[in-house]
């Protein structure tokens, strides 16, 4: 099944964030839950079903634009399962994220958990104007407890201004690689969060975590545990050190 | 019958020796804090850490390496220099290993400007300064006469697992066989990743691949905090 | 002493934002000049390797010549330390030099690789001293402790000292090596405990000048002499003589 959903979120006249389109298409379904103005966290919309789980065969996307000055949280509702499905080729899912001058984007999907037979592409694709911020996360589980993790890619690419400030792209491998101590060390749960705000850190490094500031601008936390609990138990720490970390719509405790 | 010609060219050869003095000596690839960690502690570890790296930074490396040899060998604008320099700071968000991959840069073009000087690498020296590693080997090679980036790309691959399998001997007196066979163990995924690096060295520098390595930069980033709290042996 | 930021123009160190104060090694980001091009040998400074066996007193004399040399001379110190940075520590905390004037430098377990045969990073340490401080006139380079083979790279030092001890026996300089045989200064350190450990100086000082030819030998009790008079005598002359060779500091 080939899907595409849009999201559209502008400043009203009266400085509150509210969203002009949207379009949902199964599985992706986006529900608006607030508008509000940017300092009180602005528009808040609900991504129900994510880009980031569907069957094999699917091939979803999903835009959004955030127009200038105006603040959009995009949350998951749960946790996903990349699943195997009927098509052959494995599935897709691309989200396009553009930021206009003085918008602000964060983009919280709840994990995602790769079952053994996914065999999965994400593309997570944020293009922020000069003075735009973001933050968005991943949460990767690396198969049901006990369970082998399946095929996935996930690439992440992040440019300001036309500059790049992050390439990444992830592979889990195979056993023998999952369990070197360059690429997982044995891991099960991989945690990213990038930040783009007003302030960068300074470089953070524990021993399964690091805030790391990028050379273009920005910073990604990594984060490596075995569990999602640690992951976001984690992910706070990194953020509590971080500059601009209280700005940021906060990191809530594992259901 | 006429005689048969060798494929791989000297100054590949020289780039690739431990001997090459580029700085390369003083680094362990993240090694040495996976010593300390008491993760690697024997040959069969050894094993285990350079075959994740050769399929995270070195793949990544290589990927570099071939497209620097490849935009050298055509003769690019200056500028494309820089494109390179952050394309590859944007696949690279430790700052340890961006500040690694940077000092043996520095290392390798000075030593490369008495070795095999060119245009292009007094290009790339002006465009970034202290440019990365994969991208001044590239150039190096590149700009010669040999020009072959699946070469370049397997000297690169191959610089990313050497440099850890001799510091591991160093600092846990491994069997010196068993560190090197460690090495040679992986001659078949070398050459896969550079095969695969070569085919991409032609691409736009914003659509080369992007490889992570998740554990390796909080081993890289975990080096630098050690090195300032109690001292480490390597520079990396 | 040289104010310590000095940047000349290139990069851009815009670190304010987070009130950074320390001295920017280098910006690698800059599209700048490149501050480790190598200078022409008229501006730079005389190199000066201090190199010598595991406790024949190297970093003790390299801090007695910043003491004795500190304010006549513009000088900078690069430490080759073995395991942690304690010798630049020890040169920091002994208050003879400001700590932006010491680069420490990490050989990855081969003190004498990072002298001799892969200069690399003593020379980015170096460059690094010589943006810091422009009108530098010395950098002392001191190895990590090795052994009586590891001699500096002519690439790296311009002339240098081998330091050996008595209480390493009265028989080390007849047992040459390039160290003792070929060092452009050999100082025999802790002659004051001679007596104690049973060294014969007269041979010791014997077997030195025979093997060594013309070359200098330098027998220094820091004990008795804390300024290191004879050394850093022997250090003033080789300043001259690269000043002479090359004219002044181009700065």
């Amino acid at each position: 099944m080939k899907s595409t959903a849009s999201l559209t979120v502008e400043l009203d006249g009266a400085g509150n964030s509210v969203v002009r389109r949207l379009r949902s298409m199964a599985p992706l379904t986006l529900v608006p839950r607030r508008r509000g103005s940017s300092a009180t966290g602005g528009a808040v919309v609900h991504l129900v079903g994510s880009a980031t789980s569907p069957l094999g065969g699917d091939d979803l996307s999903l835009r959004v634009r955030v127009g200038a000055g105006a603040r959009l949280l995009l949350r998951g509702i749960a946790a996903s399962l990349a699943l195997p499905g009927h098509g052959p080729g494995g599935s897709r899912g691309s989200i396009d994220i553009d930021v206009e001058d003085g918008g602000t984007v964060e983009y919280l999907p709840e994990p995602t958990v790769v079952t053994s037979r996914a065999e999965h592409r994400a593309e997570l694709s944020v293009r922020l104007a000069d003075s735009a911020r973001a933050c968005f996360r991943e949460t990767l589980v690396l198969g049901r407890s006990g369970e082998e993790p399946g095929g996935l890619v996930s690439s992440t690419s992040l440019e300001r201004g036309g500059i790049p400030l992050l390439r990444h792209t992830f592979e889990p491998g195979r056993q023998r690689l999952r369990a070197s101590h360059t690429h997982l060390g044995g891991a099960r749960v991989l945690a990213n969060e990038v930040v783009v705000w007003d302030r960068d850190p300074e470089p953070r490094s524990e021993a399964d975590w690091a805030l790391q500031p990028l050379a273009g601008g920005g910073s990604l936390t990594t984060v490596l545990t075995a569990d999602t609990v640690t992951a976001r138990r984690r992910l706070a720490e990194a953020r509590a050190v971080h500059p601009s970390g209280g700005e940021l719509t906060p990191v809530e405790p594992a259901e | 019958m006429t005689p048969a010609m060798s494929t791989v060219s000297l100054a590949t050869l020289a780039l690739a020796d431990s001997r090459f003095p580029g700085g390369g000596h003083a680094h362990s690839g993240g090694l040495e804090e996976a010593v300390h960690r008491g993760t690697v502690s024997g040959s069969e570890q050894l094993a285990e850490f350079l075959h994740g790296r050769l399929h995270g930074a070195g793949a990544q490396a290589a990927v570099f390496a071939a497209a620097a040899a490849h935009a050298a060998a055509r003769g690019v604008p200056p500028d494309h220099w820089s494109l390179l320099d952050a394309e590859l700071d944007a696949r690279t968000p430790a700052p340890a290993q961006r500040a690694a991959s940077r000092a043996q840069g520095r290392g390798t073009l000075r030593a490369g400007r008495s070795a095999l000087p060119s245009r292009a690498l007094d290009e790339l020296h002006a465009t970034t300064g202290s440019p990365h590693h994969p991208v001044v080997v590239g150039v190096l090679l590149g700009a010669g006469a040999d020009r072959s980036p699946a070469d370049t790309a397997a000297a690169m691959a191959y610089l990313s697992i050497s440099g850890p399998a001799s510091a591991a001997v160093r600092l846990l007196g491994l069997d010196p066989f068993e560190a090197n066979a460690a090495v040679t163990a992986l001659r078949a995924e070398t050459e896969r990743i550079a095969a695969e690096a070569a085919r991409t060295a032609g691409h736009r520098p914003g659509s080369l691949p992007a490889t992570s390595s998740p554990a390796l930069d909080l081993l890289a980033e975990q080096h630098q905090r050690h090195h300032r709290e109690e001292g480490r042996l390597f520079a990396s | 002493m040289q104010a310590e930021h000095q940047h000349q123009g290139h990069g851009q160190h815009v670190h304010g934002q987070y009130g950074h104060r320390h001295p920017v090694d280098f910006d690698p980001t800059s599209a700048g000049p490149d501050p480790f091009a190598p200078a022409a040998s008229g501006s730079r400074p005389v190199r000066i390797g201090i190199g010598g066996p595991v406790g024949s007193g190297k970093t003790a004399l390299t801090a007695a010549l910043c003491r004795t040399l500190g304010a006549e001379l513009e000088l900078a110190v690069v430490t080759n330390d073995i395991y942690t940075t304690e010798d630049a520590d020890f040169l920091r905390q002994a208050g003879v030099l400001d700590p932006g004037r010491v680069e420490a430098v990490q050989t990855g377990a081969c003190p004498h690789t990072a002298i001799r045969d892969d200069i690399t990073a003593n020379l980015d340490a170096v460059e690094r001293l010589q943006q810091r401080y422009a009108s530098l006139d010395l950098v002392l380079v001191e190895s990590g402790g090795d052994n009586l083979t590891a001699v500096f790279s002519r690439g790296l030092a311009d002339v240098q000292v081998f330091v050996v001890d008595v209480a390493g026996g009265d028989k080390v300089p007849r047992k040459g090596g390039p160290g003792v045989t070929t060092a452009d200064l050999l100082v025999v350190n802790k002659v004051d405990l001679a007596e104690r450990v049973g060294a014969d100086m007269a041979v010791m000082l014997a077997d030195a000048h025979r093997m060594r030819g013309e070359l200098a030998v330098l027998a220094q009790s820091l004990t008795d002499d804390p300024a290191a008079s004879a050394a850093a005598d022997w250090v003033r002359r080789q300043v001259a003589e690269h000043r002479a060779a090359v004219g002044p500091s181009a700065e």
